[in-house]
C-alpha cells in the first residue's frame, strides 16, 4: 500500500501524495460497515467450511459392510481325517471366500483346528463358553459341539497370533506371548483373556461346512468383528 | 493469544500484510472473478484429496471404486461437488481471462501475469482432461482415446502419445499416468503458478478500472471491503455448485469396454469447441471446390485438431505484444475487442455445432442403460463362454456360407434374420454392413449384454477367434457382409483380422 501511494504521484507532478486507503480511518459509519463485512466474510467462510466438512466426515465413517458369514466346504478327505481323529487336533484347510470392499470376491487358503470330543466333557472344561452351548452369529446361533466335533479358530484370543499344537506338551502354544490352551481350547496359561474361539460347523447334503468368524482380540468376551480374514 | 503467536511466529503481521492492499477506485463486484476462481481451486483440492481416499487407479479397480463412490451418498456428494466444481473452475478462469482481455489489464507491466494466467488456464484444462478418464467408464475410455490419438497426430506425436498412454494401447498404465498427472503433477503446477500469479499481482498492484487518469482514483481497501465481495461471490458459486451437484449429479456409465464399437464418445462441454473444430474444418474443405479432395486427409485433421488451436493459443499468449495501443481505453483497442467478440462467438457456435451433432448421434444410437441398472450390476465382468465350432476347413468357394450355417444359424437364424430376445438380425443391420473393423472385433472377441437397435438379446456371442481359423473368419465375415439377404458391403480379407 505504501508502494502504491508512492507510485501514484500527483497529476501535476508535484510531491503531493495520495495516501493508502488504510491511512484514512473513515467515518464511524464506515468503521461499523467494515466490521460487519469482516464478520460476514468469516461467517461465509465458516458456512462453506461446514458444508464441506459434513460430507467429508460422513464419507470417512465406514459403511456397514456385508456382515454375513459364508459357509466354506471341507473336502471329504479332510472331514474323514477329522472323523478318525483321536486325541490330536486336526488342521483343516479350506478356501475362504472374502469380499474386500469394491474388489471382486477373492479366495484365499485358510485353516482351522478340528477336534473330536465329547459334548459333556467339552462343556465342563470350557467354562468361558455360555452354558447354553451355543454362540451367536449372523444367522442366529450355532452349537459349539456339533456331531461331537468342535472347530477352533486358529487365531489366538490374546493378540491375534496363531497358536500351534505341541504333541509333547499336548497343548496349543502361542509363539508370540506364550499363551497355552489344552486339547479343548481351554485357556490354561499365559496372557490370553479367554479360551480359543469355537467356529460354526454344519453338514449340508453330505458335505461338512464351516464358517470363518473373526473375534476381537484381547478382551474376555467374544465380540464378532468380521466374517472375513 | 494472538500476541503470543505473533511474538513467536510473526504470522499475525504476515496475515495483515497479506490482507492490506489498496484497490484503485475502491472495491467492486467486477473484481471477484480471480478470487472466485481461487475459491473453486481450493474446493477442487479439498474434495479431490478426499476422493483419493476412495479411488484406486488401475484397470481392475478404477470403475469398481468409482462405482463404490457412487453407492455411498457421502462420497457421491463429494464426487458431484468435484465434478461441478471442475466446470465452475473452468468457467471462472475463462471469465477472469475474458475480463482481463476486455479491460486490457495485460498491458505493461502485467505481461508476465497474463502469461502465467494463460498457463493456469491450460493447466486447468489438462486437469479436466485427465480427470475425465479416471472413472474408466465407456465415455471416459472413448473420449480419452480420441484425445490421446489427437496427441499422436503431429510428427513426433507418436512418442508423446506413447508416453501419455504408458503403452501402445490404453490400459491400466494409462489410468496410473493420468491419475499421477491429475492428483500430483498438475495440482502442484497449479499451486506454484497461482503463487507466482498472486506475487506478480501484489508487485504491480491491482490494475483498476479503465479511466483516463488512474492516478486520480481514490483507493479502497482489499480487507474487508473487497474480501467481503469476493466471499459473497464465492458463496454464490458454492451454492450453484451444490445445487447442480444435488439436482444434476454426474452419470456413471458401464465399465470401459474397448470392444463396444457402437459407443459414441462425447467430450466435456469445455472441449466441445475443439470437437466442433475437428468436424467443421473437414466440412469446410469439402465445400471448397479445389480443396474438396483433401477434406478427409490426415493433414486436414491435424490442421483442425492441432494447428488452429496452437495458433490460437500463441495469439492469446502474445497478446500483450500484439496489442499496440498505448492506453487501455476501449476506443483505442477496438480491433482487439472486436476480435475477442468474434472469437467468443466462434467458440460458442462451434460448441453448439458439436453438441447438436453429438445429440443427433446419441439419439440415433442404442439407448443407454439407466444409472440404477449400471450401479446394481455386479462389478465382476461377465465370464466368456467358449463354444466348440462344428465346422473347420471347407471348400474355399462356399466356405463363408458353410461356416455361417454351421456356426451362426442356431442363434442368428438360417437367413440371418435373428431371433427376438436371443440374437440380433444380421440382415438390414447397419452395424454388420458398416465399419468392417467393428464387425471383425465382435466376431473375433464376442459380445454380450449390448443393446442393439433398441433391443436386448440374451445369447452370448462367442469369441470366434479361439475356435475358427483366420480363413474361416474372413470367409464368414465376407459372407454376412456381402451375400446375406440384401447386404452388399465390402469383403473382409485375412490380413484385416
Amino acid at each position: 500500500m505504501s508502494k502504491q501511494a508512492a507510485a501514484a504521484g500527483s497529476p501535476e507532478g508535484t510531491a503531493r501524495k495520495i495516501f493508502s486507503a488504510y491511512d484514512d480511518p473513515g467515518t464511524p459509519e464506515e468503521i461499523s460497515r467494515r466490521s460487519f463485512m469482516a464478520n460476514a466474510t468469516l461467517v461465509i467462510g465458516g458456512i462453506v467450511g461446514l458444508g464441506l466438512v459434513i460430507p467429508i466426515v460422513g464419507s470417512l465413517i465406514p459403511q456397514g459392510a456385508s456382515s454375513k458369514g459364508t459357509w466354506a466346504p471341507l473336502t471329504a478327505d479332510e472331514f474323514k481325517s477329522l472323523q478318525e481323529a483321536t486325541n490330536k487336533p486336526v488342521k483343516l484347510d479350506f478356501a475362504l471366500k472374502s469380499k474386500d470392499s469394491y474388489l471382486p470376491e477373492q479366495s484365499s487358503s485358510e485353516y482351522v483346528w478340528g477336534i473330536k470330543t465329547d459334548k459333556q466333557k467339552f462343556e465342563s472344561a470350557r467354562t468361558d463358553l455360555p452354558t447354553s452351548g451355543t454362540l451367536p452369529y449372523s444367522d442366529g446361533s450355532y452349537d459349539v459341539v456339533n456331531m461331537n466335533f468342535v472347530i477352533l479358530s486358529p487365531i489366538c484370543p490374546h493378540l491375534g497370533c496363531r497358536p500351534v499344537w505341541n504333541d509333547q506338551a499336548t497343548r496349543f502354544q502361542c509363539p508370540c506371548h506364550g499363551s497355552q490352551f489344552n486339547f479343548d481350547g481351554e485357556h490354561v496359561a499365559g496372557p490370553a483373556p479367554r479360551g480359543m474361539d469355537p467356529l460354526p460347523l454344519r453338514e449340508q447334503s453330505g458335505v461338512a461346512e464351516i464358517m470363518w468368524i473373526r473375534y476381537e482380540s484381547g478382551v474376555p468376551n467374544r465380540v464378532i468383528i468380521s466374517y472375513q480374514s | 493469544m494472538l500476541n503470543w503467536i505473533e511474538s513467536r511466529t510473526g504470522f499475525v503481521s504476515m496475515a495483515k500484510e497479506f490482507l492490506v492492499e489498496d484497490i484503485p477506485g475502491g472495491a467492486s463486484y467486477w473484481y471477484v472473478f480471480g478470487s472466485a476462481t481461487l475459491f473453486a481451486m481450493i474446493l477442487q483440492i479439498v474434495t479431490g484429496i478426499f476422493l483419493t481416499f476412495f479411488y484406486a487407479p488401475s484397470a481392475n479397480t478404477a470403475w469398481e471404486s468409482t462405482r463404490a463412490i457412487y453407492l455411498n451418498p457421502w462420497t457421491h456428494a463429494l464426487l458431484s461437488i468435484h465434478y461441478w466444481g471442475a466446470s465452475a473452475m473452468i468457467a471462472l478462469v475463462f471469465l477472469h481471462l475474458l475480463q482481463v482481455l476486455i479491460w486490457g489489464a495485460y498491458k505493461s507491466p502485467r505481461e508476465l501475469q497474463w502469461i502465467v494466467g494463460v498457463l493456469l488456464f491450460l493447466v486447468t484444462l489438462v486437469l479436466g482432461l485427465t480427470g475425465y478418464l479416471l472413472p474408466w467408464d465407456m465415455d471416459a475410455y472413448f473420449a480419452s482415446q480420441v484425445s490421446l490419438n489427437i496427441a499422436g497426430l503431429p510428427p513426433g506425436g507418436e512418442i508423446l502419445q506413447l508416453i501419455a498412454q504408458g503403452g501402445p494401447v490404453m490400459g491400466t498404465n494409462t489410468i496410473n499416468r493420468f491419475f499421477g498427472l491429475h492428483v500430483w503433477l498438475m495440482p502442484a503446477a497449479l499451486v506454484l503458478l497461482v503463487g507466482a500469479h498472486l506475487a506478480i499481482f501484489r508487485h504491480n498492484g491491482a490494475a483498476g478500472p479503465v479511466v483516463d487518469d488512474p492516478r486520480k482514483l481514490r483507493p479502497g481497501r482489499f480487507w474487508p471491503d473487497q474480501m467481503f465481495m469476493d466471499g459473497a461471490a464465492s458463496f454464490f458459486v458454492f451454492i450453484i455448485i451444490l445445487a447442480l451437484a444435488t439436482f444434476a449429479p454426474p452419470f456413471l456409465d458401464q465399465k470401459a469396454d474397448p470392444t463396444n464399437a457402437a459407443f459414441q464418445p462425447y467430450p466435456a462441454w469445455y472441449f466441445l469447441f475443439l470437437f466442433g473444430l475437428l468436424n467443421f474444418v473437414p466440412w469446410l474443405f469439402s465445400h471448397i471446390p479445389f480443396l474438396a479432395s483433401q477434406a478427409d486427409t490426415p493433414w486436414v485433421e491435424m490442421l483442425a485438431a492441432i494447428v488452429v488451436p496452437t495458433i490460437g493459443l500463441l495469439i492469446v499468449l502474445l497478446l500483450p505484444w500484439l496489442d499496440r495501443s498505448t492506453t487501455r481505453s476501449f476506443a483505442s483497442r477496438s480491433k482487439i475487442l472486436w476480435s475477442t467478440f468474434f472469437t467468443i462467438a466462434a467458440i460458442v457456435a462451434l460448441s453448439i455445432y458439436a453438441q447438436t451433432g453429438i445429440q443427433a448421434k446419441i439419439a440415433a444410437g442404442p439407448p443407454s442403460e439407466s444409472e440404477a441398472q449400471i450401479l446394481a450390476e455386479p462389478a465382476e465382468a461377465a465370464t466368456t463362454t467358449s463354444t466348440t465350432a462344428g465346422g473347420g476347413a471347407s471348400a474355399a468357394s462356399a466356405a463363408g456360407a458353410q461356416v455361417f450355417s454351421q456356426n451362426c444359424t442356431s442363434c442368428h437364424g438360417t437367413n440371418g434374420q435373428g431371433q427376438p430376445g436371443v440374437a440380433p438380425p444380421l440382415v438390414n443391420n447397419p452395424f454388420v454392413t458398416g465399419d468392417p473393423k467393428a464387425v471383425i472385433k465382435v466376431v473375433e472377441d464376442g459380445l454380450h449384454g449390448q443393446t442393439i437397435m433398441g433391443q436386448t438379446y440374451g445369447a452370448q456371442m462367442p469369441a470366434w477367434k479361439s475356435t475358427l481359423s483366420k480363413s474361416d473368419l474372413a470367409a464368414v465375415l465376407t459372407y454376412i457382409r456381402g451375400s446375406l439377404g440384401s447386404n452388399k458391403a465390402s469383403p473382409v480379407t485375412e490380413s484385416q483380422l
